[in-house]
């Protein structure tokens, strides 16, 4: 976990301490562009560094820490942990910001909204966006996407894909201006091959698939977001024993959040809306009711504001409830257009 | 449990006849997928169902699915002389795709609709009735018209019936969905509209899809069976039709002179689709079918 461990150059070294580098934490999530800058040394030194760091990493056992019971951490070395986790990128700068990052490895995010208001863009989108490779800032994952409802068209897919590239290249050529290593090479069709669709018609499809998804992800361990559009659709048939549908609903969210938590991925849950009776007035919620409520750790809702998309983090243990305004475009999910935009803190 | 190769997954659409809405569908009714058609009565629901179930049969190179289509009504009579009179133009356009003594509508099985008991009862017969078709002319178009009327009349407004009705829509969507996947359907289904009273936009002020509200005939409407099948269909489609008063400019013996004509305008909007942007487009119902009109 020492800086002076590395196998880089007495010099190096001595730039990365009196810059306020000492463990290989610090370095685990910064990018080599800002190093370069901070280090006052060219790209290519500084992407080597961060190389032979992650090497470092890879290598090393985490037996720096001992522990009172098998298998628990200290708060101290989660907290390093998160600090390294990457979020995944949805190419809306506002939903971003409210999200903190982005959509959060090792969670649970739930997105519900009206039919119509960009549930199934926003899960391509991220299923696109996982795969932007380690140099831009993203993951450099693959993704699973598990499809219930038949919503996913695959030309929209490679619409998205394409936009995704075209702003990557746009990205290089204003930022990596002498840097020649870090040529697109991707094309939208690497993109749609990393997607592993699935497409399930009924429940019993839907659970046997997350209980494979165990052995899958065993052997796919670059998958890093798995998206269910929509979670609920096959739940919302009669079922005769209402009892037996809750208990299915929560071995499944709990399977989940241990894929989450296990392999280090995130996993975005689709649903629907649907209208509450209470006493006096019909109300909005998400469906599958209020004990699958509690099973998710983020909740974000969309909704129509006037003419605009809005996205409302409903429910989640670190970021504040806020809302931000986001649009469909042609290329995907991107900031709102409109110039009286503005993210409201609740 | 294998993953399927996107790049093999290619969604085929089938053409509606008319190379301006195929335009705006990008490409025409997607198959594998439920596309829902919402619209008040005399809008020309029923014209384009019947027009998709002619031009299925184009082959595969114009646009058409090479196949029979089934054609489930709800409302009665089945517009047999309407669709005989579609049939003559298709023929007549498409002659060298038929043989001579061909009829196209020997390949629309059509069958009558009662209640949604009995639809579900239809679909599970559907199933060998689409693996048999697969001998001569296979079946890839489904046609609903329209779901609206099956549970107009059968629920009561209480919660718990309400409850039993949208549990029923998922039920018929899922069996639609598990039929359009297994054979590579497409799916088409027409729906009515309810008029909306008070200030508020769509029921209990909910907005679905890209219009902001659902004009027609000067009424705000909205469509029928509510949110719970807005859950069940994946594109939705509007037609409007509206009157219009515009100036005509006639040439007459004592020089110009403008009348102020009525002319029936009548819209297709795309209220929300996965792959579809917010656009719309003009349309007309001529005797040869329906079309869209470029202005």
């Amino acid at each position: 976990m020492e800086i002076w461990r590395l196998p880089i150059s007495a010099s190096q070294r001595g730039k990365l301490i009196s810059s306020g580098y000492t463990s290989l934490s610090s370095l685990s999530s910064i990018s080599s562009s800002d190093l370069a800058r901070e280090l006052k040394v060219s790209e290519s030194e500084a992407m080597n560094i961060l190389k032979v760091a992650s090497h470092s990493r890879g290598s090393e056992t985490s037996n720096a820490s001992c522990s009172i019971v098998e298998g628990a951490q200290s708060a101290w070395d989660m907290l390093h942990d998160e600090e390294s986790l990457m979020h995944i990128t949805t190419s809306s700068a506002d939903l971003d910001n409210i999200l903190g990052g982005g959509i959060h490895c090792k969670e649970v995010t739930e997105i519900g909204g009206v039919p119509g208001i960009g549930k199934t863009q926003l899960g391509i989108q991220i299923a696109v966006n996982v795969q932007i490779p380690n140099d831009f800032g993203g993951l450099g994952g693959k993704a699973i996407y598990i499809d219930t409802e038949g919503s996913f068209m695959v030309e929209r897919a490679f619409q998205i894909a394409e936009a995704c590239i075209e702003d990557m290249s746009e990205y290089n050529r204003f930022l990596r201006k002498d840097f020649q290593e870090c040529k697109i090479k991707m094309l939208p069709q690497d993109i749609l091959e990393n997607i592993f669709y699935f497409r399930i018609c009924s429940y019993t499809e839907q659970i046997a698939l997350i209980n494979y998804l165990d052995k899958f992800l065993s052997e796919h361990k670059d998958v890093k977001v798995i998206v269910v559009d929509s979670v609920t659709f096959h739940f919302r048939q009669d079922f005769d024993d209402m009892a037996l549908r809750t208990r299915v609903l929560s071995g499944m969210a709990l399977k989940l959040m241990n894929l989450a938590k296990r392999f280090s991925l995130a996993v975005v849950l689709l649903n629907q809306v649907t209208t509450k009776h209470t006493e006096a007035s019909f109300q909005l919620a998400l469906a599958l009711g209020d004990s699958w409520s509690h099973t998710c750790t983020n909740r974000i809702v969309l909704y129509w504001n006037g003419n605009e998309r809005y996205a409302y983090i409903d429910k989640s243990p670190s970021l504040r409830s806020a809302s931000a305004a986001y649009s469909v475009t042609a290329r995907g999910i991107r900031n709102s257009s409109s110039s009286c935009k503005r993210i409201k803190m609740m | 449990m294998t993953p399927q190769s996107l790049l093999q997954l290619t969604s085929q659409k089938c053409t509606t006849g008319c190379p301006i809405l195929d335009r705006l569908l990008y490409g025409g009714i997607p198959c594998d997928s439920i596309t829902e058609i919402v619209a008040e009565s005399g809008s020309g629901k029923t014209q384009i169902c019947l027009q998709l179930s002619l031009h299925a049969q184009l082959p595969v190179s114009h646009g058409g699915l090479a196949a029979s289509s089934l054609y489930l009504h709800t409302e009665f009579p089945f517009p047999f002389r309407r669709l005989h009179q579609l049939c003559l133009s298709f023929r007549s356009s498409n002659a060298h795709h038929f043989p001579v003594n061909d009829n196209p509508c020997d390949r629309i099985f059509v069958q009558s609709v009662h209640t949604a008991d009995h639809l579900l009862e239809i679909m599970s017969k559907t199933d060998p009735f689409i693996e048999n078709s697969k001998n001569q002319v296979p079946v890839r178009l489904i046609v609903i018209d329209s779901i609206a009327a099956l549970f107009r009349s059968d629920f009561d407004n209480t919660p718990v019936e309400l409850k039993r009705r949208s549990s029923l829509f998922f039920k018929i969507s899922s069996k639609l969905k598990a039929l359009a996947k297994r054979f590579n359907l497409a799916v088409l289904v027409t729906n009515q509209v309810v008029d909306l009273v008070g200030p508020n936009e769509g029921i209990n002020g909910l907005r679905i899809g890209n219009l902001v509200c659902l004009h027609t005939s000067g009424r705000r409407v909205c469509p029928a069976l509510g949110l719970a099948w807005a859950n069940c269909v994946n594109s939705r489609l509007f037609l409007s039709r509206n009157e219009e008063v515009i100036r005509e400019e006639n040439e007459k013996s004592n020089g110009q002179s403008c009348d102020f004509v009525k002319k029936k305008m009548r819209k297709l909007y795309v209220v929300f689709a996965p792959h579809l942007p917010e656009s719309s487009c003009e349309f007309e119902i001529t005797r040869e079918g329906l079309f869209g009109v470029e202005r």
